[in-house]
């Protein structure tokens, strides 16, 4: 009886023990999180600098930047012109064109989401014409008898529903983003046919080419607009934070008014 | 039901305004953004040398361009707590800064277009849109906000940003990390000057 109770008591005093370990870990955590976000200030006018950033984890955010720009300066900008240097415009242009097109699905529903029929209309007509006339997506076709690339992704659709933003991210890989775009990102990527079709090496690589191609592509696109803008910009950090959310509000905003009829404009 | 048609309605009475407006009735601020850019354009498209055109265009932006205005904006809330010892200094800087930054975007072309495509009212003042033309270079869709008397340049979008608030925001969070010290703002205008080639 006694050993038991002492066995009880040992029991619940290692219990309580782990309890005060997980407590102490837990609020470790907390002003591990504590520091990762930036407290609002409170002065008015900073408060209102800082509401406008929308960017409560900023050191955190900024931590995750320095990683993708060490990144950039060690590998992604010489592998990016190189990519340049290498490979002839036209190729480059059809690494754009498959991942433009194989994207398309994606936009589709999300145009759907957000009841744009014609967007809609236009993202179906690509990835059709695309995938048969252009090749499986190696040629734009689609462009040429009227139905132009555009890009709706679930982010957007959502922002077209009232879903608030969230607060700001930088996520290295995927870049400046929100709670809701970087959600919306992960259900872009659901809504891709492409990761779900590989079984088998051949198939896998295959996809591990697309993807890393098209990545190191759309990439190089960017190096010299990223370059001027870390020559140009005091604080690039801060720069690309506000061009990228009103950039971002713009594209929402677009999609909201985009009240075009479905029939085609002659008729 | 009411409610769509009126929506309609509106729309429409809506584009037959924009329509109206953006072919016949010219506002002034739409003369104003013809008249400066086709002025710019005129300069661009000349034959002579980069560094020559580069000073023709500087009394352009000084006439038609708020700069002074627009430092302020970008200096935020730190414009108060500045000198103006300081505020001077970092104007003066602001100027050079800003008239880089649109001299280098000129180049040597020629053959550039430049039309006015339509214009909406906003709260920071008239938004005119125009576009772009660059031989061999996908068009450009530039907007420009016009406010004031006389009608000068007060800010302007690039990729649905305003370009102003980023630079805003590009200072006040330099001077925020800088404990607020305008002077570090102001050397860090200076440095970027010198650097500039």
């Amino acid at each position: 009886m006694d050993s038991r109770q002492d066995g009880i008591g040992y029991g619940s005093a290692w219990k309580r023990c782990t309890r005060v370990t997980a407590g102490s870990l837990a609020l470790m955590l907390l002003s591990a999180c504590g520091s990762l976000r930036n407290p609002p200030p409170k002065d008015p006018e900073a408060l209102a600098d800082y509401k406008a950033a929308n960017d409560p984890y900023e050191p955190l955010n900024r931590d995750m930047y320095n990683v993708q720009m060490w990144a950039y300066h060690k590998a992604l900008r010489p592998i990016a012109k190189a990519w340049i240097w290498a490979v002839p415009t036209p190729v480059r242009h059809s690494v754009a064109n498959i991942n433009e097109t194989w994207r398309e699905p994606a936009v589709f529903f999300s145009d759907v989401g957000a009841g744009r029929p014609r967007r809609a209309g236009d993202s179906f007509m690509r990835f059709a014409i695309n995938m048969s006339a252009g090749v499986a997506g190696f040629f734009d076709v689609a462009s040429l008898v009227g139905y132009k690339q555009h890009e709706t992704d679930p982010g957007m659709t959502m922002g077209t529903w009232g879903v608030p933003t969230g607060p700001y991210l930088f996520i290295p890989g995927v870049g400046p983003t929100n709670f809701r775009d970087g959600a919306g990102y992960a259900i872009g990527q659901g809504l891709t046919p492409i990761n779900y079709v590989p079984r088998g090496y051949g198939l896998l690589s295959f996809n591990w080419a697309y993807n890393i191609l098209g990545t190191v592509d759309g990439f190089a696109n960017t190096v010299d607009q990223i370059d001027h803008l870390e020559q140009d910009s005091l604080d690039p950090y801060s720069y690309i934070r506000s061009a990228w959310q009103q950039n971002r509000q713009s594209q929402v905003d677009a999609l909201k008014d985009d009240h075009r009829a479905t029939t085609p404009d002659w008729y | 039901m009411a409610n769509a048609f009126s929506r309609r309605a509106a729309l429409g009475a809506f584009a037959a305004l924009t329509l109206g407006t953006g072919v016949a009735h010219a506002s002034p601020a739409t003369d104003f953004v013809t008249s400066f850019g086709n002025k710019l354009v005129a300069v661009v498209n000349s034959s002579t040398p980069l560094d020559q055109k580069k000073k023709e265009v500087l009394p352009l932006l000084q006439q038609n361009v708020d700069v002074s205005g627009i430092g302020r904006y970008c200096l935020g809330r730190y414009w108060k707590t500045a000198t103006p010892e300081q505020q001077q200094k970092y104007l003066s800087l602001f100027d050079q800064v800003l008239v880089n930054t649109i001299t280098d975007q000129i180049g040597n072309y020629q053959g550039v277009h430049f039309r006015v495509t339509g214009s909406s009212v906003t709260p920071d003042g008239e938004r005119v849109t125009a576009l772009i033309d660059r031989p061999g270079q996908p068009e450009v869709n530039m907007q420009l906000i016009v406010a004031g008397s006389p009608l000068k340049v007060v800010d302007m979008y690039g990729e649905g940003a305003s370009l102003r608030m980023n630079q805003r925001g590009d200072y006040s969070s330099y001077l925020s990390r800088h404990g607020g010290d305008v002077n570090a703002l102001n050397s860090a205008l200076a440095r970027q000057i010198n650097n500039h080639h």
